[in-house]
């Protein structure tokens, strides 16, 4: 059948949105932007190397409200990618593809992520 | 190719709105997606106003009281009518699901009714799956032996090899599950999708056949089989309570563990 010209049903615009599938996009994203983030460290790594200017000049970033905000996203963005990477591992294993536990394992990601980057950044200011 | 917005034929207008003329006080507005062939206007979504009071408990009655009373020209697939062959998927409330099977009962409010998502439309909420059969074609969904060519003797399967193909033989290939994964909107034409990989599977686990090796090696595919991404769209919407994902996942372990 010729059905060049005719219109493609809508697709994005109308389908409703499951846990597994949105984590299954912020999974992408923050893996996306975790890559980025190693590089920057990298470049940190590499800056410190070069003496006690380039200390001074992270140190100030870090203590900004925006560097501060850095640290806390990363913090979260990691721990949210290695909580979903686990998941994935599991299913790669065939573990975890029924409908409830995935559902499960993917409000536990959720969760866990937020509690993981909060021990995080307490055991970073030595609260904890 | 990845595009997230429709293209400019695709895009949706406001369409006609039916008033009820019934008088019920029960009544649900129901929005239907509407495209003509016969015209060059683009998509349009039709509101209907249908009384409740007199209506079947399935949203396939809802479009058959639309069709009879209201639109003659609403045009839609069905066949059985009790979500045993397939015809009526549709997404229903942003899920592909069967029409015949879903109760209209457990969406409040509007009810959205669209053809499955990202095909090409052939009228109203026939979308054209030319494509997937193609692709189903392709995994030669039927039995080969070498066995069979010499004997007319039945091939027998053990209980225990026979229930390796639960949940999986009950597939109807609706399409609810390929056309609700985003994988397969942006690679349609390359990746077989969660329907057909799940037939695929279907057949390499069939203790009778003897073509296992040759049809995993033939699936074996960058595009074909790994685009998918788990991200379980397929097994969510299934209106036979199927696991594609998981069927895909068999695969891959299987081509991975050897």
């Amino acid at each position: 059948m010729e059905n060049k010209n005719n219109p493609l049903s809508p697709h994005l615009q109308i389908y409703s949105w499951h846990i597994s599938s949105l984590l299954s996009i912020t999974h992408r994203i923050v893996g996306v932007i975790n890559i980025v983030a190693i590089i920057f460290i990298c470049f940190w790594a590499i800056l410190l190397s070069l003496g006690e200017p380039n200390y001074e000049f992270i140190q100030m970033f870090l203590q900004s409200f925006f560097g501060k905000f850095f640290i806390v996203f990363l913090s979260w963005s990691f721990s949210f990618h290695i909580l979903n990477e686990i998941r994935h591992l599991a299913w790669d294993m065939g573990y975890g593809f029924d409908l409830k536990i995935s559902q499960i394992t993917g409000i536990i990601t959720i969760f866990g992520s937020f509690i993981l980057a909060i021990l995080i950044y307490l055991f970073g200011r030595n609260i904890i | 190719m990845v595009q997230f917005s429709l293209p400019q034929n695709s895009k949706i207008l406001k369409g006609k709105y039916y008033k009820d003329k019934s008088g019920s006080n029960n009544l649900k507005k129901v929005n239907v997606y509407r495209w003509d062939p016969s015209n060059k206007e683009n998509p349009r979504i039709d509101t209907f106003e249908v009384n409740m009071k007199e209506c079947g408990p399935k949203v396939l009655d809802i479009l058959f009281k639309i069709k009879n009373e209201i639109d003659p020209s609403l045009t839609f697939r069905r066949s059985c009518a009790h979500g045993v062959c397939g015809s009526c998927a549709m997404n229903v409330d942003g899920v592909n699901t069967l029409s015949c099977t879903k109760s209209h009962s457990d969406i409040k409010g509007n009810l959205n009714i669209y053809p499955l998502p990202h095909l090409k439309v052939v009228k109203d909420l026939v979308g054209d799956l030319t494509t997937l059969y193609k692709q189903y074609e392709s995994v030669e969904p039927w039995l080969k032996t070498k066995v069979g060519e010499k004997t007319t003797k039945e091939i027998k399967q053990s209980q225990e090899d026979r229930a390796k193909l639960d949940g999986y033989y009950e597939c109807i290939l609706c399409a609810c599950c390929s056309t609700a994964c985003p994988s397969y909107w942006w690679n349609g034409d390359k990746y077989l999708g969660p329907a057909v990989l799940l037939q695929a599977y279907r057949w390499i686990n069939d203790s009778r056949d003897e073509d296992k090796k040759e049809r995993l090696k033939k699936v074996a595919d960058e595009l074909k089989l790994y685009r998918c991404h788990t991200i379980m769209n397929c097994t969510n919407s299934c209106p036979k309570g199927l696991n594609p994902a998981k069927a895909i996942a068999s695969i891959k372990k299987m081509l991975a563990t050897g």
